[in-house]
């Protein structure tokens, strides 16, 4: 019995102390700590000028960016993504993105203003957006104005590194672009065909370097942290291949579906 | 911003989710959104706080009905008072110290260097939304 409860101190100390090595502190309970008025000005200002920015470049829909966290280890520099568009009547711009609520293993989909897109303490007051080629706003704006449309390909099991290619799990990431193959792709009906069109379009995921002990304390310690979804092959070899900001970035260029490089956002 | 511009403002309901705030730092997909944290106004009756810089208030009373939450604020320099109104059930305490901030998108109310709630201007409420899509 000594030992036992030796064992699971142990994968408790070793699960607090591997939370920390993975892509950025994941699954932080809910925070309950008020920002500060500068936080609040500076999102808010960093909003302003995405929304002149976004304006300026002509475009309807773009795939936006922010810094949530670092991930520069990892030679990332974007955290997560969402559909910029102008929405209705009153031509404000509007994010539609996938949340993960509060460190469990759920989430959900939410329309926000680029004011609440900034204002969730960022590691940097940046952004950076790709407006997507006339054919494929005009294919995807009807779907960002239609809440049953842009949740059809939807799975709200999350999981921050699901892999790729797998359906058990999706991240918020991934629920963009595979929503980007059924805009475009009349036959990606189901989340399989969407990957397969993704794959037939070249996206190439980022391969993350996770060693067994990180991956052991993530998943001990976190609930929305989940590798079952990964191949073996790959998963014993240490690489965790997930889908990134700066992966998708790379790829609507490559793939002709962005306009240009990512512009920057800075305060 | 014009008071009366402000005061026409007052239909528009800026909604955010304060009883269940997405909120968690995931990454390489994260979430979340801290302003879900923080009580947006509905609408202002509070000349006094349409000011520049930063002024001193106190919390003087603190009126919560089904309609939402009403905050009566009173400037120190002065004890000039006015209100502001939250939907949904935000709570302060009476006496609590409240300095208002002009920024470039409204105002934002702190107390003790963090803040408790955000009155956007016209500027603000264009980039405020806040609606969720799936359950």
């Amino acid at each position: 019995m000594k030992g036992r409860a030796a064992m699971k101190t142990k994968i408790a100390i070793l699960a607090l102390a591997l939370a920390a090595a993975l892509p950025a502190q994941a699954g932080r309970p809910c925070e309950t700590q008020p920002p500060t008025t500068q936080a609040v000005e500076r999102g808010m200002t960093l909003a302003q000028a995405t929304a002149r920015a976004l304006d300026a470049s002509g475009a309807q829909v773009a795939v936006l960016a922010r810094a949530g966290q670092d991930l520069s280890k990892y030679g990332l520099r974007w955290s997560h993504l969402g559909f910029a568009y102008k929405g209705g009547d009153d031509g404000r711009w509007r994010v539609v993105h996938k949340l993960n609520h509060c460190g469990t293993a759920q989430a959900a989909l939410y329309r926000q203003g680029l004011g609440e897109f900034f204002l969730d303490n960022p590691q940097r007051y940046e952004a950076a957006f790709v407006p997507l080629t006339p054919e494929a706003q005009a294919a995807l704006l009807p779907l960002l104005r239609d809440n049953a449309a842009v949740a059809r390909l939807h799975e709200p099991r999350y999981n921050m590194v699901a892999y790729p290619w797998a359906l058990q799990y999706q991240q918020s990431n991934q629920w963009a672009i595979e929503t980007l193959a059924g805009a475009l792709e009349p036959g990606a009906t189901t989340r399989a065909r969407a990957q397969q069109w993704l794959q037939f379009k070249g996206y190439e995921p980022t391969t993350l370097r996770l060693g067994t002990f990180t991956r052991l304390g993530a998943r001990v310690g976190m609930a929305n942290v989940a590798f079952d979804d990964h191949p073996n092959e790959k998963r014993f070899a240490d690489r965790i291949e997930t889908v990134t900001v700066d992966s998708v970035f790379a790829w609507l260029g490559r793939a002709g579906l962005g306009e240009g490089a990512p512009t920057m956002v800075r305060l | 911003m014009s008071i009366q511009s402000l005061m026409a403002a007052v239909a528009l309901v800026v909604s955010l989710n304060l009883a269940a705030p997405a909120r968690a730092h995931t990454s390489p997909s994260e979430a979340s959104a801290a302003l879900s944290l923080l009580p947006v106004a509905v609408s202002v009756a509070a000349p006094v706080l349409v000011v520049g810089g930063a002024s001193a208030m106190t919390v003087v009373a603190v009126h919560a009905s089904a309609a939402g939450t009403e905050w009566v604020l009173e400037r120190v320099s002065d004890g000039v008072r006015g209100s502001v109104h939250f939907a949904g059930h935000v709570s302060t305490g009476i006496g609590t110290a409240v300095v208002v901030s002009a920024v470039s998108t409204g105002w934002v109310l702190s107390a003790a260097g963090q803040a408790i709630a955000f009155i956007p201007n016209e500027l603000g409420r264009a980039l405020l939304h806040n609606e969720r899509i799936t359950r």
